[in-house]
């Protein structure tokens, strides 16, 4: 067993370096969750500075746990993560196979398709909330005030004037408001990270065998059921991925949401935690650490589903 | 029914013709193999009689019926490829079910179906598993199941032995042969192999750049090849080939002698050569003999074993009436 020591020393520095690197955020994490520990407290300065002797035992947990919007925080959360999942796997599997046909300007399109992914999150928010959803200003604005225009105008014109004056003028939606700024918050994501599903369903779609295909034609399955019998199940995997990838990034959204309302009715977990810790550094640790379990119900939850649904 | 005729089907990829105008009539429940060196052409051929080639001109009939234009399921045909091509998701099972749910045929037939072909391939035991935790010949009897339960006119071998060992697919080639005999239904068989296509077929099509070049049964194809080519193509080892004097002498540009219709001797002969290799199967001996002055090198089969050594001098007597004669035109001389 000699020979094995060697490598097993050579790999230890990588090992500790990831160990440390995970750890000790983690534990910091868990260690402030059970303290009182507050960046300003006049009347108990003690509180100021992590220390054991501040042990508050599970009181941290049980202050988020029965806090106003901490349960809206996760279900936004949840209703967040999973539409952006639900459409980036639906349009990056039909753009994805679409896409793997051969046509001319093929390298073109590829390249631009990728390029909403090169956007800087904040940007894509400042871009989407002023530039498209802007009920006044914006592309919104404009497109709901053009067919008001076009409705107007054939409202006064021979044989389908009656019916056009039957219709009501329509409001352009504000997407920075409470019940709707979730919506702006999803549709610029998913317009953001579809490049990255088609990129990765892409790339599998290529290494699909096409003497299975063949096979299939052979066999009497029609466009539909090689789609759904042999595309699907050989894309399982890169969706399980896309999925689970996508999981992580969007549980942590926030530059969206700060910009599109500043977290009006529209709060996410990571948000919580941000304003809990402009003071309570405690209670936002607390949060840290539901939302890492949140994180993990919903990648087993997920991963369970896609493989459920596409390995027969 | 499986009666297939080919007429003056062509095939052109780009500037490249890759089968000129071709002929061919296959009768029903016929075990036709295509035989050919690699990139002449057999597959294609294959895959345009499946229809997953589309004709440049020319005509596919299948039982008198023009299917030209017949999308390949519809051509009431079954294919077996190279890579198996089974579906990996699928269990055993579900794969050979699979034309049959395809055609919307209802569970019980289904079923029934399927368990008399898992017990006709010895598959029964694996029909829960999945095609990756099978071997290759269990695999390739999964492919077979696939297309038998289609009950097809015909069925279509593109080199399906050929991922397999070399125990194995002799094993494999019993049992596709044993299929044919119970089936009775028409095969086409493609292989570069001429070991496989000499055991297996009823008919042997001998292609070479696209061209037809014998088509015939496996003993005429050994006995009056037709020219030069399929004479060296067909038969282990190599027919040897010689030109030249020797050749003139049988008023031929070309004699042909198979190294089984040599005879051996250690002190007289017609021809005299130095031994070169001798390779000992046992049963046979294959000797390569060099410094005949006839061809770079001949070989001869002899039955048994013979003390000879490397370097040795050697003596062969072609049998006369053995050798086959070729013309300039590479042509055989009757």
């Amino acid at each position: 067993m000699a020979n094995r020591t060697i490598p097993r020393l050579l790999q230890t520095p990588a090992v500790l370096l990831l160990l440390v690197w995970m750890l000790v955020p983690l534990g910091m994490t868990l260690f402030f969750s059970f303290i009182r520990y507050v960046l300003n407290n006049l009347r108990r300065p003690e509180w100021t500075t992590p220390s054991i002797e501040n042990w508050r035992g599970f009181g941290n947990y049980k202050f988020v746990w029965n806090q106003d919007g901490f349960w809206f925080a996760i279900q936004n959360s949840l209703l967040i993560v999973c539409s952006i999942l639900f459409l980036t796997v639906i349009l990056g599997v039909l753009i994805a196979v679409l896409v793997n046909r051969s046509f001319p300007g093929r390298g073109i399109v590829r390249v631009l398709l990728i390029s909403p992914f090169f956007v800087m999150p904040a940007v894509n928010a400042v871009l989407w909330i002023n530039m498209i959803l802007d009920p006044v200003l914006g592309l919104q604005g404009l497109a709901v005030g053009g067919i008001n225009e076009v409705i107007a105008g054939l409202r006064n014109a021979p044989l389908v004037g009656g019916f056009f004056s039957l219709w009501p003028e329509f409001n352009p939606v504000s997407f920075r408001a409470t019940q709707t700024s979730a919506y702006a918050v999803i549709m610029m994501v998913t317009w953001q990270w579809t490049p990255f599903a088609v990129l990765i369903f892409m790339t599998s779609l290529q290494s699909e065998d096409q003497q299975q295909k063949e096979a299939a034609i052979l066999d009497g399955a029609g466009r539909w059921s090689q789609f759904r019998f042999l595309t699907l199940p050989h894309l399982a995997r890169p969706i399980a991925i896309v999925v689970m990838i996508q999981a992580i990034f969007h549980l942590s959204l926030y530059a969206e949401i700060e910009i599109v309302s500043r977290g009006n009715g529209n709060k996410n977990l990571p948000y919580l935690i941000g304003e809990l810790a402009n003071n309570n550094i405690g209670a936002a640790s607390a949060t840290g650490i539901f939302a890492v379990i949140l994180a993990n119900i919903v990648a087993i939850f997920l991963l369970r589903m896609v493989g459920k649904t596409l390995m027969e | 029914m499986g009666r297939i005729a080919l007429n003056k089907v062509k095939k052109v990829f780009g500037e490249v013709e890759v089968i000129p105008p071709l002929d061919l009539t296959i009768d029903d429940g016929e075990f036709v193999v295509f035989v050919g060196p690699s990139g002449c052409g057999k597959s294609t051929l294959l895959r345009m009689i499946a229809g997953l080639e589309d004709l440049t001109a020319g005509a596919i009939e299948i039982d008198d019926a023009d299917v030209t234009e017949v999308p390949p399921s519809k051509r009431g045909l079954a294919m077996v490829f190279q890579s198996y091509a089974l579906y990996p998701h699928m269990s055993v099972r579900k794969n050979i079910a699979f034309p049959m749910r395809m055609a919307g045929i209802d569970e019980a037939t289904q079923n029934a179906k399927i368990d008399a072909a898992a017990k006709s391939l010895n598959l029964t035991d694996y029909l829960d598993r999945k095609p990756g935790q099978l071997s290759g010949g269990q695999r390739q009897r999964v492919a077979i199941g696939r297309a038998i339960v289609r009950e097809p006119a015909a069925f279509l071998f593109d080199e399906p032995l050929s991922n397999l060992d070399a125990a194995l697919r002799v094993g494999m080639r019993l049992e596709i042969m044993e299929l044919h005999k119970k089936l009775e239904t028409t095969m086409i068989y493609v292989t570069h192999d001429q070991v496989e296509a000499m055991t297996m077929a009823d008919k042997i099509v001998v292609l070479q750049a696209g061209v037809i070049e014998q088509v015939g049964s496996p003993l005429e194809l050994y006995h009056t090849p037709r020219n030069k080519f399929v004479a060296g193509f067909i038969g282990s080892p190599k027919m040897n080939l010689i030109d030249g004097a020797e050749a003139m002498k049988h008023d031929a540009a070309t004699i042909g002698i198979r190294p089984e219709h040599i005879a051996v001797s250690k002190t007289e002969g017609t021809w005299k050569g130095r031994v070169g290799v001798a390779e000992h199967l046992g049963s046979d001996t294959f000797i390569h003999v060099h410094d005949t002055g006839l061809a770079d090198m001949m070989t001869v089969r002899i039955n048994g074993d013979i003390d000879a050594r490397h370097g040795d001098t050697i003596y062969l007597t072609p049998q006369a009436d053995q050798i086959h004669r070729f013309d300039a035109q590479e042509l055989r001389i009757a």
